[in-house]
């Protein structure tokens, strides 16, 4: 197995789930991932270990996602999903396509902070990715947190 | 929010199977690796390809006609200047190395005032330098062979014009809606990520 192999197995599922929360959609996701594993593929040999390889591949994978202009355009826009009190349900699969569609309607950087920290990512290294101080993220962790939390609120979901 | 481990148990029973396996990323990344900026390296190629033709032709040929040697020189420094145009442009997306979101929305940019520039000015004087050094070149075989000549300088100019006055104003409309749209998506994106914390928001 390749160094390549270790890390796609390692870090596609990760990927694959930040790009869903970004794009909330699994065909775009799953081109993420493709674009960010040809990203890794060329810069391995010259990767210089000067920061943790996570932090490499995550910035890679967000920088495309935030390239992506096809995404941006089916986004939706409104501040609040309005059409979601139609749709509570409990079982896992429904509590996820709801956290989805929430992060969906956050601002673009809003999205990428949010499923870093769902990721279990520390906030220095999410700093890091972002290029941003560790203050700063605190505050926006604490802002979006409070805006899901809202969101979650107004549809009574997992109370 | 003190449900935040409830979310990640959530966010974390995304099915991930679906995900091709590492061979076949593997496979899918050798083929398309180089897709992105292949276009780069043909225009590369080809204005090279055409720079050695027309020193080779200047070199062979021993023009009699100043005009020539004059069309000749303006379509090598077309092709330099598209050559180097690129080749500066591929420098840049080698270069960018470990870069975070913040500096990656800088270099995006960069890249899309570069363009707006390429489209502007180099694109124009590239044009400029190919239609003259072309006209030019072909003055000393229309002097000598009028009749069979004329055809291939009327053709000639014909399609030039029809570049510069129907080709360019069409490839410049579209690319400068998709860099304007670019454009707004990034300054939005931008202004979300210098949106400064306020002091009493430390407080969590």
């Amino acid at each position: 197995m390749t160094d390549f192999d270790d890390i796609y197995n390692r870090y596609a599922p990760q990927i694959y789930r930040i790009c869903m929360g970004y794009t909330n959609n699994s065909e775009q996701a799953k081109d993420l991932v493709q674009e960010t594993f040809i990203g890794i593929w060329k810069g391995l040999p010259a990767f210089r270990q000067q920061s943790h390889i996570g932090t490499w591949i995550f910035r890679i994978a967000t920088n495309n996602c935030l390239r992506a202009m096809e995404v941006a355009r089916r986004m939706p826009q409104s501040d609040l999903p309005f059409d979601l009190a139609e749709q509570r349900e409990e079982s896992p699969e429904e509590k996820l396509v709801f956290l989805y569609r929430c992060i969906g309607e956050l601002e673009e950087t809003d999205r990428i902070i949010i499923s870093l920290v769902l990721e279990d990512l520390p906030q220095a290294q999410i700093a890091e990715i972002i290029g941003l101080s560790n203050v700063n993220v605190r505050v926006k962790v604490h802002r979006i947190k409070e805006k899901l939390a809202k969101k979650f609120k107004a549809y009574g979901q997992f109370n | 929010m003190d449900n935040l481990t409830d979310l990640k148990a959530i966010w974390q029973t995304a099915k991930t199977d679906s995900l091709p396996s590492a061979a076949e990323t593997r496979a899918l990344v050798k083929k398309f690796r180089r897709q992105r900026l292949r276009k780069k390296w043909m225009v590369i190629f080809a204005s090279s390809v055409m720079v050695i033709i027309m020193a080779g032709m200047m070199f062979v040929e021993h023009s009699k006609m100043i005009t020539t040697q004059i069309g000749g020189l303006l379509i090598i420094s077309a092709g330099t200047v598209l050559a180097a145009t690129n080749i500066r442009s591929l420098r840049r997306f080698y270069a960018l190395d470990d870069v975070s979101n913040f500096e990656f929305l800088a270099f995006i940019e960069q890249t899309r005032l570069n363009q707006l520039y390429f489209y502007k000015k180099t694109q124009l004087v590239i044009f400029m330098l190919t239609s003259v050094g072309l006209l030019f070149s072909l003055y000393e075989p229309f002097s000598k062979h009028p009749l069979k000549s004329a055809v291939l300088l009327i053709t000639c100019t014909i399609w030039l014009l029809f570049s510069f006055l129907v080709m360019r104003p069409r490839a410049y409309k579209k690319n400068a809606a998709a860099l304007n749209a670019m454009k707004e998506r990034l300054e939005k994106i931008s202004k979300q990520l210098s949106d400064q914390a306020m002091p009493e928001d430390h407080q969590i």
